[in-house]
């Protein structure tokens, strides 16, 4: 296999410097840049303003700011003998074919013999940018199209050309998967590969029909997003996100560059009122507003939408249509309901999966790398081939043709049949041959969801199961609503604690594919309770949970946790019990009961005063850890990738992190696998915390916030418990404070917050909006 | 023949002692609302339940309302008593001064409209209605509309009804046919047949205002495409008066089994001229805000009844001479003891004290409640008395409505074979009860507004109101030994409330059918759980005011707290073993087997 140790990534804007950071990312030295400007007195000045900006960015393209360092900004005329050391040239400069070949020749004549050379584009066929330049270049070359943010975004189209050595795209999916962390999807020389080629014509469709079938923007949106899977930004919103100017753009090249006859000629319409909004400066939220804005005007803030007749914007309105309601039976019983919402989906489906359908084997070899091209590119739930086999193909193509739409030759192929077919558990697509093929998974790769199709779980609740994930591990799902910490959760966690030495495992790992790894403890269920004064209940499901992860972290096996997204208060507890932790790169830690007016109550703040107090580069004394805990428990503090939490010792230092989340359980499962050897479980341990004193000290820094205005009342009330607990209670500075007293502690300061109408109103807000309430 | 005293004393301690009156003064546009005012008006108004509206009831029952080519007379009688009560300014009460009203606070007008119930509730119907048109138009109408219906309404020269019913719907509002069609003046023509219309006509007053739900063009399918309409019997002139007639007309009006004297009636709406109250397809938000004023109202009515048939079956009890004493005679000198001896009299005769006397307790909270909501500067003081107001609202309509006819019920059972004879006039008591477990949402409904609504309502902050306040006084007097018999006794049901509660939650999350299988028997114990709450705090009181009282009030207090719950709390465990037996046998059981 051929090594990619040192990248270069020439052209330093916003998809550029994206990229750049994501290899930064992964450790890699990067070398970024770009043109100099005339006259610029810094000649670095394109790139290194990139760098600046990259650190300022929301949400950030370096996972951690000491990423910075792996990054050596320079420009095109003065280094590109730096070339001379990468494996690998990306090329993210203008969409100009004769900028583009301009710089390949350089490239050619700075580049390390062998190493690969990658365009970005998004336009270009690979066959034009490599036209008249040498073989050697010709085959060392390959387009690798990211999305933007390219952090964030999962998808990696890899286009090869007609002379490009396997070797290289393979070297190119490898670094792309296992080190970007990527889903690398192979496709064809042809314009806008997969993912835009069908998301195109799918969001004109979408705008087009909104405007034909006379839905507000709103109700577009609630038939495009949540009843067809999409995110919920649907069309409208999605135009608004990445801006509306953009679009004449896209599609001019698309028109450019598509063949005769193909649908998209068809559906495209040049739209004055879009003209319009552009010319206006209406171009999304980058702009004045798009298709909706917040509007400030009257102190308030008031969503706004415009409408699509008159161009007037008017108060939001959530849509009422009875075909969005019927989407909730399935994608059928939406694009059958006879109201405008049905009809409207139907058009906008009909249109993009007959596309999609007409594009294989044109665009891809299968319709899986289509399907997700799509779900990695657009965020979809469902690919393309996804939703016809739920409409059911047969169905899909009789009412094609009772609309006049071509139906596509595949989908005659497939007749009765589906796109994807389980065999003997193993799930087959739909090949172009006629034949079904097993959908291969990359060596590495290990997915929950292969396991569970067709067999049966070891134990399990409404929400959470115990799978065998096989050489001799267990593994914990959580599945509640959002992942939240309910009492099934708990009581699941006590079950496995029996299962793995009772039924010969050796390690349970804690994974789930969800969204979230957890977003924290189901505060309905406690907000209910507090509201009916069940202050025993309350209690007592607090010391279950405490009881539960305690025997998590004292059990004879080793437990290794495996997030990713999000994994919060509860959710994020749970992780600090275990033995160690494989997180997902994108995994998002923290502590955030203060947000709702509570203090970590399972075991939270008990851990990471161990942490911190074990943290050898830590000053000595008991202050020093409390103090860390406090600054970071009582802002909330979230770690923004995994990197992130290692630094705020939500991941010990020895604690593995996965950029591929689908690699994430195969290398928790080794972890634990490795652990699992003369595995001993820890020691209880005991603490010197500060008492009173600490707590006081705590209280005035609370008190000084309160002065400056950064802090609440109530924000006071929550810190000054949050100290009492993290103090150690009321413990003389020179004695012990075991584990089990800090629980205690902990107990007691969340039920004496949930007694507070403070928290209460802040946990109904965060139910009720989602967002946290300052009061 | 019954007779009726309007119980002042109670309704004093009540008003004054329990729920500290000095406070209401306090919230702006309340502060004439001083004892000294207060107490006068009570006498007043008592005066006018007992010598005018009370000896129009059994002949207005007897005679009932009469119907003849669209006109319907009222009782002899009734107009000349509501000519006295509307130029009282009784109407306009608690009615805001802007419009003519008095201003004063609801906690006061509550107990005015259970003495206008206990005396007649056929004659309280015609101005209940009158209040629930009043707030909606007040909440929810255009400024000229208000400035223009609601001074004659306040005053009483004009009445008003809410018309929802056709005969196709009852429960079920979604169902709604009668038709709104865009017209001239801003206004719309309405039409539709509206029925069980009460007070849709009658003789009292010049005018007749009528809340009407319809639909517009284009309304969307159900409950959410149903808006409210204002239409006058007759167009107000120019200068304010009723003028030309309105295309809205009276078919008819039933004859029921007991409310005689109130007129029901069929409304036939010909393109009849209305405005619209609230948003387009909004009617229901405002329609809420009538119906939740009248099953207060109804609630009302329940207990103005319970008042009646337990003053009736006392002074029967006392009267009426049978048999001995079972542990010897007690009164020698008679050829029988009076029945108030037996042990099973005294059972129903101090049931019905109980229930009244906590019910009394139960709607001046309530009321109390309200006035904080309507006047109270405090923003969130206003929401917490608006999510107790909206918690107990469905408790007061069912629980009290079942305590005015079970008393009555009781009250025939006291007075035996007598009590079944028309001319001795509680088995009026027992027709008249019946309907108020029916109307403004039958009892059925309104423990599903309970489970359904109150409960899930923002996580349950609704029951914060009420939970707290209850385990707060709870942890507040445990230790006070002589309060021991009423604090135990409310903790024990208290948890069960709180058990019963997440069980009702929970169950109801998984299938909205174990939800409604326990709401009924639920919303018995929440209100049973709430007037324990309400005795004990008055056992309180009684406690520290009995020592130097002669008139044996606090002594009686304190024993009527102490039956209700040591022999009508208990009920509270059967309630609580039937709430966590779940309804799968109900729900099993095959329709077909019926």
């Amino acid at each position: 296999m051929q090594a990619i140790d040192k990248v270069a990534v020439i052209g330093a804007g916003v998809m550029g410097a994206g990229i750049a950071a994501q290899v930064a990312n992964t450790g890699l030295p990067v070398v970024l840049l770009d043109i100099v400007p005339d006259g610029a007195k810094d000649r670095n000045v394109v790139a290194s303003s990139a760098l600046q900006k990259m650190l300022k960015t929301s949400p950030a393209p370096l996972m951690h700011p000491r990423n910075a360092k792996h990054i050596q900004v320079g420009n095109v005329e003065d280094h590109l003998q730096w070339l001379s050391d990468c494996d690998l040239v990306i090329e993210v400069v203008i969409e100009q074919l004769e900028i583009k070949q301009g710089l390949y020749r350089k490239i050619e004549q700075h580049r390390k013999p062998g190493s690969i050379v990658t365009s970005n584009t998004s336009t270009i066929p690979l066959a034009h940018l490599v036209e008249g330049l040498p073989k050697s270049f010709q085959r060392d070359f390959a387009i690798t199209h990211f999305f933007n943010p390219p952090r964030y975004m999962r998808l990696l189209e890899l286009v090869a050309g007609a002379d490009t050595r396997p070797e290289a795209i393979a070297a190119l999916r490898t670094f792309g998967d296992r080190l970007l962390g990527k889903s690398v999807v192979d496709c064809k020389d042809t314009p806008g590969f997969i993912a835009n080629r069908i998301g195109i014509l799918w969001l004109g469709a979408a705008v087009r029909f909104a405007f034909e079938i006379g839905l507000t923007v709103e109700e577009a949106d609630a038939v495009i997003g949540k009843p067809m899977g999409i995110p919920k930004t649907g069309v409208f919103g999605l135009l608004d996100l990445v801006g509306i100017d953009l679009q004449p753009h896209v599609e001019q090249s698309m028109l450019a560059t598509l063949p005769e006859g193909d649908l998209y000629r068809e559906i495209h319409r040049p739209s004055t009122y879009i003209e319009r909004m552009i010319e206006e400066g209406y171009i999304g939220r980058k702009g004045k507003g798009g298709f909706y804005r917040l509007n400030r005007s009257k102190g308030g803030k008031v969503k706004e939408a415009r409408d699509l007749e008159t161009g007037e914007y008017r108060p939001a309105v959530a849509p009422s249509l009875a075909s969005v309601r019927a989407g909730r039976q399935g994608m059928r019983a939406l694009v059958e309901h006879p109201d405008r919402g049905g009809r409207y989906a139907w058009r906008v489906l009909s249109h993009t999966l007959s596309y999609a359908a007409a594009l294989v084997p044109q665009i891809a070899d299968d319709v899986h790398a289509v399907d997700q091209a799509m779900k990695n590119g657009y965020a979809w739930k469902r690919g393309p081939f996804e939703m016809i086999d739920q409409l059911g193909p047969k169905w899909f193509a009789q009412q094609l043709a009772k609309d006049g739409l071509a139906v596509p030759p595949l989908l005659e192929q497939v007749g009765d049949g589906s796109f994807y077919r389980l065999e003997d558990d193993r799930l087959q697509y739909f090949g172009t041959d006629s034949a079904y093929h097993d959908v291969q998974r990359a060596d590495g790769v290990l997915l929950l969801s292969d396991i569970k199709r067709g067999a049966e779980r070891v134990a399990g609740n409404r929400s959470a199961s115990l799978w065998d994930i096989g050489d001799e591990v267990l593994c914990l799902e959580f599945h509640s609503k959002m992942n939240s910490i309910d009492e099934g959760i708990v009581a699941m966690i006590s079950k496995a604690i029996k299962i793995v030495p009772s039924k010969g495992y050796k390690a349970l790992v804690i994974h789930n594919e969800g969204d979230n790894f957890s977003v924290g403890a189901n505060i309905g269920l406690g907000l209910f309770a507090a509201n009916i004064a069940a202050w025993l209940q309350i209690t007592e499901s607090v010391k279950q949970g405490q009881y539960a992860y305690k025997a998590l972290k004292f059990a004879p096996f080793p437990v290794v946790g495996a997030p990713a997204g999000m994994a919060l208060g509860g959710g994020c507890e749970v992780l600090l019990h275990c033995d160690a932790l494989q997180a997902h790169a994108e995994t998002y830690m923290g502590l955030v009961e203060v947000g709702v007016g509570l203090v970590p109550a399972w075991g939270g703040c008990k851990e990471m005063l161990l942490r911190w107090s074990n943290n050898p580069r830590h000053p000595k004394g008991p202050m020093p850890a409390v103090s860390k805990v406090f600054e970071t428990v009582a802002t909330a503090t979230v770690a923004k990738s995994a990197e992130e939490a290692k630094s705020l010792l939500y991941l010990r230092p020895g604690d593995g992190i996965t950029m591929n989340r689908d690699r994430l359980l195969a290398e928790a499962k080794a972890m634990a696998l490795a652990m699992a050897k003369d595995y001993a479980p820890p020691e209880p341990r005991e603490l010197q915390l500060p008492g009173s004193a600490g707590e006081t000290a705590m209280t005035l820094v609370l008190n000084d916030f309160r002065r400056a205005g950064k802090a609440t009342d109530h924000d006071v009330t929550v810190g000054k418990i949050l100290a009492h607990v993290l103090a150690g209670g009321n413990t003389d500075p020179t004695a012990a404070v075991s584990e089990d007293k800090l629980l205690t502690l902990e107990r007691n300061a969340i039920v004496s917050l949930l007694k507070t109408p403070q928290t209460l109103d802040r946990i109904e807000h965060m139910l009720e909006t989602g967002k946290p309430l300052r009061n | 023949m019954p007779s009726y005293t309007a119980p002042l004393r109670d309704m004093r301690f009540v008003y004054h002692e329990l729920f500290d009156a000095g406070d209401i003064t306090a919230l702006p546009g309340c502060e004439d609302a001083t004892a000294d005012l207060v107490d006068p008006v009570l006498d007043e108004a008592a005066r006018l339940a007992e010598n005018e509206l009370f000896p129009l009831n059994h002949s207005g029952d007897r005679e009932g309302c009469r119907y003849q080519d669209g006109a319907v007379t009222t009782p002899a009688g009734f107009k000349a008593a509501y000519e006295q009560y509307a130029q009282g300014g009784w109407i306009g009460l608690a009615c805001d001064p802007q419009y003519g009203g008095q201003g004063m606070p609801a906690t006061l007008n509550v107990l005015l409209e259970e003495m206008a119930c206990s005396a007649n509730v056929s004659f309280a119907t015609y101005i209940g209605l009158t209040r629930g048109a009043y707030r909606a138009i007040r909440a929810f109408a255009s400024e000229a509309l208000k400035d223009r219906y609601l001074p004659k309404m306040v005053s009483g020269e004009w009445s008003g009804t809410m018309c929802l019913t056709e005969p196709q719907c009852g429960t079920d509002l979604g169902l709604i046919r009668a038709r709104a069609e865009p017209a001239e003046n801003d206004g719309y023509r309405i039409s539709g047949t509206k029925i069980f219309i009460t007070a849709g006509e009658h003789d009292l007053t010049t005018n007749i205002i009528h809340l009407v739900l319809a639909r517009l063009p284009g309304a969307p399918a159900g409950i959410k495409g149903i808006s409210l309409f204002l239409v006058p019997k007759f167009l107000p002139t120019e200068d304010g008066e009723a003028g030309e007639r309105n295309a809205v007309t009276c078919a008819g009006i039933e004859d029921k089994m007991g409310i005689k004297a109130s007129a029901t009636c069929v409304i036939n709406l010909d393109g009849a001229m209305g405005w619209l109250v609230g948003e387009p397809h909004k009617g229901m938000r405002a329609m809420f805000t009538m119906m939740n004023e009248a099953r207060l109202g109804v609630g009302i009515q329940g207990l103005g009844l319970g008042v009646s048939a337990y003053q009736a079956a006392v002074d029967y009890a006392r009267e009426r001479q049978q048999g001995r004493a079972l542990g010897g005679t007690q009164y020698p000198e008679q050829p029988a003891d009076p029945i108030m001896v037996h042990p099973d009299i005294r059972r129903m005769l101090l049931t019905m004290r109980a229930f009244t006397e906590g019910a009394r307790a139960l709607t001046t909270w309530v009321a109390r409640q309200i006035d904080v909501r309507d006047h109270s500067e405090d923003p969130q003081a206003r929401k917490e008395a608006d999510d107790l107001v909206q918690l107990l609202t469905p408790l007061v309509k069912s629980y009290l409505s079942e305590v005015g006819h079970d008393a009555a019920q009781m009250a025939v059972q006291v007075y035996g074979g007598h009590g079944y004879i028309r001319d001795n006039g509680v088995e009026q008591y027992a027709r008249d009860a019946r309907i108020a477990m029916i109307y403004e949402g039958a009892n059925g409904i309104q423990a599903l507004d309970l489970v359904g609504r109150k409960l899930p309502a923002h996580t349950g902050r609704y029951l914060r109101r009420f939970f707290h306040p209850v385990q707060a006084w709870i942890d507040a007097n445990t230790a006070d030994q002589a309060l021991q018999p009423f604090v135990l006794p409310l903790a024990k049901a208290f948890g069960r409330l709180q058990l019963a509660t997440g069980q009702v939650a929970q169950a109801g999350l998984k299938d909205p059918n174990e939800a409604g299988a326990a709401s009924s028997e639920y919303l018995k114990l929440f209100a049973l759980v709430a007037l324990a709450f309400l005795w004990a705090r008055m056992a309180k009181i009684a406690l520290a005011k009995r020592e130097g009282d002669d008139s044996g009030f606090y002594d009686a207090k304190l024993m009527t707290a102490r039956f209700f719950v040591e022999r009508v709390l208990p009920q509270s465990g059967s309630l609580f073993a039937t709430i966590m037996a779940g309804g799968n046998t109900m729900m099993s059981f095959p329709d077909e087997a019926f």
